[in-house]
């Protein structure tokens, strides 16, 4: 059976709020993977997963679950699971009946299987609880249990991490690609975090102004981001502006050859990725990519990597082990090899 | 204290003691004969349990019909919502005596809805209808934007998530948006039974038999004098307060405790 029989397929789905439009976009999800959709805040992520879930009309577009066109299904009829940003869980009722709720609206299970859920998702004592006492994490593992007990075909997370202090998202996001493996429904997961983005999706679609710019496997579209937008959403650093002619881009005092620049000319502009900037004594050989001589103009101490500020043409940012800062001797005004490999570059077309 | 909270406790207490006053003056006048003798009498027993009857109906038909309306206001994002606010508002502003009039022009016997309502053996003018008629007109507005502040209090993305479980518009509104606003709106029907009981002005004009308290109290001034509708007034006073400080304590806990439970 194709994916598209089994998955989520949308396609050229647009709809509007107010001056706002979102799309047209089109996509896929097959059934046993998760699309993250990655966006700044603003860009019609939440738009697109209610669109898709079907409490916010749609203009034009279809979209299809499991075979079957749900463009004109009321959302109650979807049988989409919906997690939201906050929670949404209802405050009048204990955690058991919050996942209770769907199955009694829509009679879909045979039996209680709220215990179950419970247990999968470790919060089994806190079934009598009001959603009122519950820490954030516990919260979002209710929601996503209320979610679950309709058995969806669908799986829509809009956000749900983003509430969350450090180490409870760490402990959620390791709960949600566990049980995003075993489930083996498409999910499309809403995230502005790149990280988070990353740890969770097998693909990747990328969204900046109602428009999808960019779909894909997740780890090539963070290698291979298909313009500035893309780019800086996936922690790629501007490298700044130049002109490109004949197979080679030129941004400061860095020049680029085919691999990055092929087939542009004119006005581009150059992003780099940070952890990837390679540091040297002054006097090394160049490997291979963009090299010049910089120096050092401040050690910023940040955690995990540190920031090596560099004095260049164009401005350039370094991430690296703190224990290279020692092994390179790398002080303020010393002078330092700067090279940029070529699959840490990308450069753009601007005009 | 410093000056300010002695301002502010000088300006809020003469205001505390202005609604306190006429209260305790009212009540010190009559003498506990009086007031047995006033609560014996049947014409002011028989309007006082009319008004407390009528109010009850029209807390009961405006929170019918109130919360539709709130509901629209408090979700809808249409053209013209503005306008229907204002409508709701209305009442607020317009002198009692003339609603009075306005009412019946519509529900008197040759009135628009009168009329027809006539030849169906119901009578607005001078009869119980009537005036559950003029007291909703009144009262309406708190039934309506108690229960609107209460729902647009209430986080839409709750009822988005129950349809999102399989929910209907119905379903969702029953169990997640009523239950949730619950307090605005009991608190609507309380405010309402409260206006209504009070009512005079338009009462008086659209359905001035039987009389209701307030109508049967202003008879008694105008017949007997101060004393004798004093003792009348505080009959009144004391079942107003009675029945409302039963009905607001009843909606803002014990009752609605026992609804919490019921939609478990």
């Amino acid at each position: 059976m194709p994916t598209a029989d089994r998955g989520l397929s949308v396609s050229e789905l647009t709809t509007q709020a107010g001056s706002f439009t979102l799309g047209p976009v089109s996509l896929e999800i097959p059934p046993d993977r998760v699309l993250v959709v990655l966006g700044p805040s603003g860009a019609g992520k939440t738009m697109l997963l209610e669109t898709i879930a079907g409490l916010r009309p749609q203009q034009s577009g279809r979209i299809s679950l499991a075979g079957t066109d749900i463009s004109g299904l009321a959302p109650e009829r979807r049988r989409i699971g919906l997690v939201f940003q906050d929670a949404a869980l209802f405050p009048h009722l204990s955690v058991q009946d919050n996942i209770r709720f769907g199955p009694r609206a829509t009679r879909v299970a045979a039996r209680d299987g709220s215990g179950e859920l419970l247990r999968q998702l470790g919060i089994e004592h806190l079934a009598d609880r009001s959603p009122r006492s519950l820490s954030g994490g516990e919260r979002q593992r209710v929601a996503l249990a209320r979610a679950l007990a309709i058995q969806p075909g669908l799986l829509l997370l809009d956000e749900p991490l983003s509430a969350l202090d450090q180490p409870t998202r760490e402990d959620m996001r390791t709960l949600l690609q566990q049980l995003l493996t075993q489930l083996e429904i498409p999910a499309a997961h809403v995230t502005h975090d790149r990280d988070e983005a990353m740890s969770i999706g097998d693909d990747l679609a990328v969204i900046v102004g109602g428009q999808l710019r960019q779909t894909g496997p997740a780890a090539k579209v963070a290698a291979e981001p298909a313009g500035p937008d893309a780019a800086r959403l996936l922690g790629w650093s501007e490298l700044g502006h130049g002109t490109a002619a004949n197979g080679t881009a030129r941004i400061g005092q860095l020049v680029f050859g085919d691999a990055a620049a092929a087939g542009l000319h004119g006005h581009v502009q150059a992003f780099y990725r940070p952890e990837d900037v390679q540091l040297s004594p002054a006097a090394a050989a160049t490997p291979a990519g963009a090299s010049l001589t910089a120096h050092v103009e401040r050690i910023l101490p940040t955690r995990p990597l540190a920031r090596i500020i560099l004095g260049s043409d164009p401005p350039i940012a370094a991430l690296v082990l703190h224990r290279e800062i020692g092994r390179l001797r790398l002080t303020a005004g010393s002078p330092v090899q700067v090279n940029l490999p070529p699959d840490s570059v990308r450069v753009f077309q601007t005009g | 204290m410093g000056w300010f909270g002695v301002v502010t406790w000088l300006l809020g207490g003469l205001l505390l003691a202005f609604i306190v006053l006429p209260i305790v003056r009212l009540v010190t006048t009559s003498s506990v004969a009086s007031l047995r003798h006033a609560a014996d009498t049947a014409a002011i027993r028989d309007a006082t349990l009319l008004s407390l009857q009528a109010a009850a109906m029209t807390a009961g038909i405006a929170t019918l019909f109130g919360v539709p309306l709130a509901y629209i206001l408090a979700r809808g994002s249409f053209r013209g919502r503005g306008v229907i606010q204002s409508v709701v508002d209305l009442p607020l502003v317009i002198p009692h005596t003339v609603a009075g009039i306005a009412l019946l022009f519509l529900l008197g016997r040759t009135g628009w809805v009168g009329g027809p309502a006539t030849h169906l053996g119901v009578s607005f003018y001078g009869s119980q209808w009537g005036i559950v008629a003029a007291m909703l007109f009144v009262s309406a507005p708190f039934a309506v934007n108690s229960a609107r502040v209460a729902f647009e209090a209430i986080d839409p993305r709750l009822e988005r998530a129950a349809r999102s479980l399989g929910a209907t518009p119905w379903h969702a509104f029953r169990r997640v948006t009523l239950p949730l606003g619950l307090r605005g709106v009991l608190t609507g029907a309380v405010l309402v039974y409260a206006r209504s009981i009070s009512e005079f002005g338009a009462v008086v004009i659209l359905a001035y038999y039987p009389a209701t308290a307030p109508v049967e109290i202003y008879n008694l001034f105008l017949q007997s004098g101060l004393t004798q509708s004093a003792s009348a007034a505080v009959v009144l006073l004391i079942v107003t307060l009675a029945t409302f400080l039963v009905l607001r304590t009843l909606a803002s806990g014990r009752l609605l405790a026992r609804v919490d439970r019921a939609y478990r």
